[in-house]
């Protein structure tokens, strides 16, 4: 704790000769401005500014850019579809229809996994929400569409493809190397056995759009 | 319990029973003990009690903070569908008071105005009738704020629907009913500018309409709402955790500050502890923030009125906080870094280390900024005199923070109600007393050098290892490795990403420094995921809200260096 400083007493409002004489002020500003510029002359390589795109910002490992779904070794995704990204994301951006795995040991599976970039925050809550480690944001932040369609993204273009180097590489992540953390276990790829059809087909009939309780509706034509 | 009945009541409670106790309220008011001690009136008694709150000497509530409404449509216990809770501060004693108008009338609430008692309410009351449609008798100009003039209903009632979209078409659009009429001054035909929506000097969409008298203001209102997306209905439909994000969105030049008071609120509520590692985190942070926020406001305002350079030297530092704050939560602007009941993430190895690098380079700048500003006279004809807010109106006017600072009173919540760690460093709160634009910015280039004054000390004290959340897994997220290998734990998680935490059912007012001024959070919950209610006090809306008043007399480049010197963030005043 301490006390109240006064700043008017420091500078108080009528000024001094100096200050009504304009240019002293008018010389130190020079100096500081010429300071600056003669800095940056001879650090040119240190300028604080960046000529985007020729040269990227380092972003740190922790940075939310665009989402990547994880694979097993099989090349399937870890994603099980338990729906805790989509009641976890404060944008309802994530829609996911489940399916069953032909493989019974993986039961679940995602269908559809959209993640509409127009609405999503990028706030990583699916990130923390996900107990299977299956999504993942990588440091991409260069995202352009045409038309709100394309900005949906599918499987198709969030899926890390094996062997393929992830655009600028990881972001932000469950764990990280180094803490410890040991990701979790998969099901054994076990013997392929068909799912019971009749489950899948009704299944297939819930294929029903998401409800989504804030979705707009325009009310006055 | 009436006044003259109740029993045993806390100190504070104790103290305004006391007080209202000889007076002809005291039969008539109920009291209750909450967070705050709260009165409950009938919308007849208000604006007497109101009266005799800010005039009599014992009390002294010369502050209207905030006017919250609530329905009470879906909430168990309580007698009324319509509330108007309005929180008052008394500033000589920093007290803070809540005050609830229990509305009786369900078809059409209605409470008389408080505006000529305190100006500050004017807004408040505007946006408690475009929210909830409380009609306020006797209130000078009861128009829409927040919605545009084609919305139907209220969008914060409990039986309106989320997600309904009014369109609104231009002939919508409605400039105020005095700007319409052509008015005739003594040797002059007076014009009406309209400045905005979208314009450079507004910082935002904020749209002024002034009506001139050669280059004079002689007459303005200001409109706003044009960001307005009902954080607060947004809030109801989601867990307490996911309103994080839209908290980043309020005052999006120092969104670390809104989290931390957000989950405050939050963690009163649940009684949790967070560990000194994860307090300190927060604070370290909000400073930055802080910093950040004014280097802003300063930079922006100084190129409104034709100092380009100083806003090249003041965003460096604000270069190196954002890259700070990235490098702890992954994201510069819309960091979403608190939770409830601690952090998201620990902070990064070399985080010390990087707040080191920016306590050496942040003085420089300012510096540099001080050398270039301070004695120039161009920029002290500019600012001084212009923007003049005097004591009486900046408290009238329910002003905080800088600005009420810059006007001579030394309120701040970090001194007045020291939370976290704020009573244990050494800073000093920077006051001026000529409460113009000049006095507003001495003030905030010194809160930016006490704000470095408490990160040094913080840094002393912060402990090197340990965790930054609290180890409640009813409260905070249990790691990612005991998740994935233990079954106990997956259910927690599971438990609060599904459900959200279960909050007490209650409700409760927490106040922090925001860069601007107060800012608040009346949260109510009833027991469930996510808020039932959630208000917050946005510090500069009050000041828009005596924009219009400060600017007449003055011409439209002083008005525009004052806007500067606002610092209005659309994103916080519009919600």
């Amino acid at each position: 704790m301490s006390g109240v400083i006064d700043v008017s007493a420091r500078n108080p409002p009528r000024m001094t000769l100096a200050q009504r004489l304009y240019l002293p002020a008018i010389l130190g500003g020079l100096r500081v401005t010429i300071r600056h510029f003669l800095r940056n002359l001879v650090h040119i390589k240190k300028l604080p500014t960046i000529l985007y795109p020729e040269q990227k910002r380092d972003y740190s490992g922790r940075f939310r850019g665009k989402h990547i779904l994880k694979t097993r070794e099989d090349g399937t995704l870890k994603c099980v579809a338990c729906y805790m990204c989509q009641q976890a994301c404060p944008a309802e951006c994530i829609t996911i229809v489940a399916g069953e795995h032909p493989k019974i040991s993986y039961e679940k599976y995602p269908v559809v996994f959209d993640i509409d970039m127009l609405r999503c925050v990028f706030c990583g809550f699916c990130v923390d929400a996900c107990p299977k480690d299956a999504i993942w944001m990588t440091r991409d932040y260069e995202m352009t569409f045409f038309n709100r369609q394309e900005a949906v993204f599918g499987i198709d273009k969030l899926i890390e493809r094996p062997g393929e180097q992830v655009k600028d590489g990881y972001g932000y992540r469950p764990y990280y190397p180094g803490d410890g953390t040991i990701p979790p276990t998969d099901a054994s790829a076990g013997p392929v056995i068909p799912g019971d059809g009749e489950r899948a087909k009704l299944r297939e009939e819930c294929l029903l759009p998401v409800y989504r309780p804030s979705a707009p509706q325009l009310m006055n034509g | 319990m009436t006044v003259a009945e109740i029993a045993t009541l806390s100190a504070p409670a104790e103290k305004v029973r006391s007080r209202l106790a000889g007076t002809a309220f005291g039969s008539r008011v109920e009291i209750r003990d909450l967070d705050l001690p709260t009165l409950e009136v009938s919308p007849a008694d208000w604006p007497g009690l109101a009266r005799h709150l800010r005039d009599d000497p014992q009390s002294g509530f010369d502050l209207f903070l905030d006017l919250a409404g609530v329905d009470n449509l879906k909430r168990r216990g309580t007698t009324t569908r319509f509330e108007a809770v309005v929180h008052l501060l008394a500033l000589s004693r920093t007290e803070h008071l809540r005050v609830k108008v229990l509305l009786p009338d369900a078809e059409s609430p209605k409470l008389p105005s408080v505006a000529d008692i305190w100006p500050a309410a004017n807004w408040f009351e505007r946006e408690a009738y475009d929210l909830f449609g409380f009609d306020f008798p006797g209130h000078p100009n009861l128009r829409r704020l927040l919605c545009h003039d084609a919305f139907v209903g209220h969008a914060l009632r409990k039986d309106y629907a989320p997600g309904q979209r009014w369109f609104c078409a231009e002939e919508d659009m409605r400039m105020p009913a005095w700007a319409m009429q052509p008015e005739e001054a003594g040797h002059f035909e007076t014009q009406t500018l309209s400045v905005g929506p979208s314009h450079p000097a507004t910082h935002g969409i904020i749209h002024l309409v002034a009506r001139l008298d050669a280059e004079k203001i002689i007459r303005a209102e200001t409109q706003i709402g044009y960001l307005h997306r009902c954080f607060e209905k947004m809030s109801e439909t989601h867990t307490w955790n996911q309103v994080i994000p839209f908290t980043d969105r309020l005052n999006y030049v120092s969104a670390m500050i809104n989290g931390v008071g957000f989950v405050r609120v939050v963690e009163k509520m649940l009684g949790v502890e967070i560990p000194d590692r994860g307090v300190l985190v927060r604070t370290i942070l909000s400073e930055f923030s802080r910093i950040m926020d004014h280097c802003v406001c300063i930079g922006a305002n100084l190129v409104d009125i034709g100092a380009l350079t100083n806003f090249w030297y003041l965003y460096q530092p604000r270069e190196g906080i954002y890259g700070l704050l990235e490098a702890c939560c992954g994201a510069r602007l819309t960091v979403s870094y608190v939770r409830v009941g601690g952090l998201a993430i620990d902070v990064p190895d070399d985080f010390v280390a990087r707040c080191q690098a920016l306590l050496e380079s942040i003085p420089k700048f300012l510096d540099d900024v001080d050398r270039l500003v301070t004695n120039n006279r161009i920029v002290r004809n500019r600012l001084q005199g212009t923007g003049v807010v005097s004591r009486e109106q900046a408290i009238a006017w329910g002003m905080t923070g800088p600005m009420l600072r810059s006007s001579g009173v030394p309120y701040d919540v970090r001194r007045a109600h020291p939370y976290d760690f704020y009573d244990r460093f050494d800073w000093d709160v920077p006051v001026a007393q000529d409460g113009d634009n000049f006095a507003r910015y001495l003030v905030r280039m010194e809160e930016m050098r006490q704000s470095l004054k408490i990160i040094r000390q913080a840094l002393e004290i912060f402990p090197e290892k340990g965790p930054v959340n609290s180890s409640d897994w009813h409260v905070t997220l249990p790691p990612k490795d005991a998740v994935y290998h233990d079954m106990e734990s997956l259910i927690y998680h599971f438990k609060l990403i599904m459900e959200g935490i279960r909050v007490p059912a209650g409700e409760r007012y927490e106040w922090i420094e925001g860069a601007n001024g107060e800012l608040g959070f009346y949260a109510i919950s009833t027991g469930g995921g996510g808020p039932y209610r959630l208000k917050v006090r946005p510090p500069c809306f009050p000041n828009m809200a005596a924009f219009e008043k400060i600017i007449v007399g003055g011409t439209i480049s002083d008005a525009i260096a004052t806007l500067g010197m606002l610092n209005i963030i659309a994103g916080e005043l519009d919600r």
